[in-house]
């Protein structure tokens, strides 16, 4: 009876049934999710919001001499060189200028151009708007009325068909160097995002479900249901169950909120497909198996690791109210990771960010970051994952001292020579 | 081979809780540990348990040390009652037989058996927090014993109960005798022990003051107690004082109680009212009470200090928790 197994799944059974069955794990669940999920639509809904991004521009002819097929040719060049992801440029022709002044007064149109044909022949401009010169309407314009102008100067040269093809771009052929190597350069900003939204989703879960663990095994103190559990099981078990339990109630709430946020991605995505046409949805870059499967395995360790030192300091609590204090140290551990992290993503090679991804403690942050960003090398990796291991075991039993000493001690604030004599105490 | 407890100490910083402390349960009988509060009782039962180490002495079991036996030798009732108050009655016991390795079914027919004897059998399916105190401790003895140990460590299992459930708890204690097993438990209670003790051992201030046998214990105080009432309201107050040697303990309502030494016959006494004429209507020849016991020993009676832990505890002893039993 004195293998880590069964009693810890027992001791994790009840715990996880028990946290899972919670009217509040339900409740905030369901929250998250719910948050996850409006997050994930969020860029959809900003673009709903904004009227489809259309721009609309009036066109007022004079001149007889200024063909109607100008106003259709502006459109075109202007829609094209703003591309998928640009704004929709909808140009409309007026009779009145004085209709189309007040359009762009009263915000209806985001400008009035006047094409005119001056005295030499070439057409002239006149771009009527509340926008500044730098302003995106009227550079696209300005860009796009030298293309019409072009057009018409061919036109009057007498190149007439040919126009369109003269004007037409040259295609470009690009070859990579190293077609392996994603460009830093290119993909940085949204592999960084990355990278810094996994990093604070492993802190959060760490402190959050660290917490848990802290406050349950001080729950179990309160309420005396302890000197029964110490009876029955050995300190190791019920630590080590306790662990496993809230760790599996914590992974089902992370799980539940994290592929909820993904559908919510995929739907958006999907939506955003149909509304706007292909490829115009958000992507995240650099979402792989070969960063997803070490981020779970490093960010479950860690977990653990957080969590059994948790557990031992929860187990020092009398109280609920003095759970706050007694975790303080894992907290402050962690925002080391946690700066640590934020610090090392802008120089993710820095040598002493790559002995820090090395430490167990650090590891879960940091080492996903740098497969994002930069690379590790395997050896790094096995030397990660063996440091991680030799820090659980010495950690379980450290805590299991700690645990099986705190548990009996009530009332006294024990500091942190306390603790040291019960991690000596052999037992 | 009995559990014996060998001369063992215990210091909690300054404090030491335990000094040299022995005793001898024989197997198959009820041993009472008595002792004020804060006197090591507690201290010695974890001791004995493993839940604590002893810093020098020894226990052992049949003759194996107890850090070498397996948890399932042992049952515990703490002294500070604590379930999982949001499960059902029949969840939480079954947990606890689970930890002990005993086996769903068995467990849950055992928890069913158990709770009809106790005469609730409708609280299985119950929130553990609807139960009153009393009931509650019902489960928590359940809990207890659902994995058949051979030692039962009872810490002050009467406190707080209502007398029809004290009633039901002897008759436990009784009956788990009955089987074989062995029952230590420490009370402040001396009426009980006097019920269900073969032997006790008084602890004070960490050291054990004495031991023994209920009747050794009693006989080692070296007088007997004699109660006598007659016919008039006086009970020989007028000429008991010329007796050699027997002292007047207590002046009660109808009768008088009087401790006479060893040596002295009891029966001078008798002898001497009716000489005097007077008309015996008791007569009665006892060992000291356990309470006595306790007060020559420990210098203070048992149930001031039950009286001021239930204070502390917020208990009410005599409260009707029990729906028409």
């Amino acid at each position: 009876m004195n293998g880590l197994f069964p009693n810890a799944w027992h001791v994790a059974r009840r715990e996880y049934l028990q946290r899972v069955r919670s009217r509040s794990f339900f409740i905030v669940t369901m929250v998250l999710a719910l948050v996850g999920v409006g997050l994930a639509l969020l860029p959809l809904g900003i673009r709903m919001l904004e009227g489809e991004n259309e721009r609309h521009v009036a066109v007022y002819l004079p001149d007889s001499s200024v063909p109607a097929a100008t106003a259709n040719a502006l459109e075109a060049v202007l829609d094209a060189s703003a591309g998928a992801d640009g704004p929709d440029y909808v140009i409309t022709t007026v009779d009145d200028p004085g209709e189309g002044r007040a359009g762009v007064r009263d915000g209806q149109l985001d400008a009035l151009l006047t094409i005119a044909r001056a005295a030499d022949g070439d057409l002239s401009y006149l771009l009527y708007t509340d926008e500044g010169l730098t302003g995106g309407t009227p550079t696209a314009i300005r860009t796009a009325v030298y293309q019409v102008s072009v057009g018409d100067r061919l036109q009057r040269a007498g190149v007439g068909a040919e126009a369109g093809q003269i004007l037409a771009p040259a295609p470009v052929e690009v070859q990579q160097s190293d077609p392996g190597a994603i460009d830093p350069e290119e993909n940085f900003g949204a592999r960084y995002l990355f990278a810094m939204a996994l990093v604070i989703l492993t802190f959060m879960a760490v402190i959050t479900y660290g917490t848990w663990v802290a406050s349950s095994v001080a729950e179990e103190k309160s309420s005396r249901v302890m000197e029964l559990l110490i009876t029955a099981a050995t300190p190791r078990q019920l630590l080590g169950g306790k662990v496993l339990g809230t760790g599996a109630a914590g992974l089902t709430q992370y799980l539940v909120v994290v592929v909820a946020s993904i559908l919510g991605f995929a739907v958006q995505r999907v939506l955003a497909d149909r509304l706007y046409g292909s490829g115009g949805g958000n992507q995240i870059e650099g979402i792989d198996l070969g960063v997803l499967l070490p981020f779970g395995a490093f960010f479950l360790a860690g977990f653990m690791l957080y969590a059994t030192l948790y557990a031992a300091l929860g187990s020092m609590a009398s109280r609920q109210e003095e759970v706050q204090q007694v975790t303080g140290p894992m907290i402050l551990v962690g925002m080391i990771g946690y700066f640590a992290a934020f610090i090392g993503l802008n120089t993710p090679d820095a040598p002493w960010i790559q002995a820090l991804s090395l430490i167990p403690f650090f590891s879960p942050y940091l080492l996903p970051a740098r497969t994002i960003l930069s690379t590790v090398a395997p050896w790094e990796w096995a030397v990660a994952a063996i440091a991680m291991a030799v820090f659980l075991v010495a950690a379980l039993s450290i805590a299991a001292r700690i645990y099986a000493a705190g548990v009996l001690l009530y009332g006294q604030r024990p500091g942190l020579r306390a603790m040291l004599s019960a991690v000596r105490v052999d037992r | 081979m009995s559990l014996v407890v060998d001369n063992i100490s215990k210091r909690f910083g300054a404090i030491q809780a335990l000094d040299g402390v022995s005793f001898e349960v024989e197997p198959g009988r009820i041993f009472g540990l008595l002792g004020a509060n804060g006197a090591g009782k507690t201290t010695s039962m974890r001791i004995v348990l493993d839940i604590l180490r002893a810093d020098s002495g020894s226990v052992t079991w049949q003759g194996k040390p107890n850090i070498e036996l397996p948890r399932d030798t042992w049952g515990y009732l703490p002294e500070e009652r604590g379930l999982y108050m949001r499960m059902t009655v029949m969840d939480v016991l079954r947990f606890f037989a689970a930890l002990y390795g005993v086996p769903e079914e068995k467990a849950t027919r055992e928890v069913e058996d158990w709770l009809a004897r106790f005469r609730v059998p409708d609280y299985r399916d119950r929130k553990v927090e609807e139960l009153s105190k009393g009931n509650q401790q019902k489960i928590q003895f359940i809990a207890s014993i659902l994995h058949d140990p051979d030692v039962l460590i009872m810490d002050e299992p009467f406190s707080g109960l209502d007398p029809v459930n004290v009633q039901l708890l002897k008759e436990a204690f009784l009956e788990m005798r009955d089987r074989g097993k062995t029952l230590i438990f420490s009370t402040h209670q001396m009426e009980t022990v006097e019920e269900l003790c073969e032997s006790i051992a008084i602890i004070d201030r960490g050291k054990v003051v004495v031991r023994g046998s209920v009747r050794d214990v009693k006989r080692a105080m070296g007088r007997r107690v004699v109660r006598l009432a007659t016919d008039g309201n006086a009970n020989g107050a007028a000429w008991l004082p010329e007796l050699e040697g027997v002292r007047l303990i207590a002046q009660r309502e109808d009768f008088a109680e009087l401790a006479v030494p060893d040596g002295t016959d009891p029966e001078l006494i008798l002898r001497a009212a009716m000489e005097r004429g007077e008309r015996v209507t008791r007569f009665e020849i006892a060992d000291p009470s356990l309470e006595e016991v306790f007060i020559e020993h420990v210098g203070r009676p048992a149930a001031v200090e039950e009286e001021r832990h239930l204070a502390e505890a917020g208990a009410k002893p005599t409260s009707a928790e029990e729906p028409a039993a």
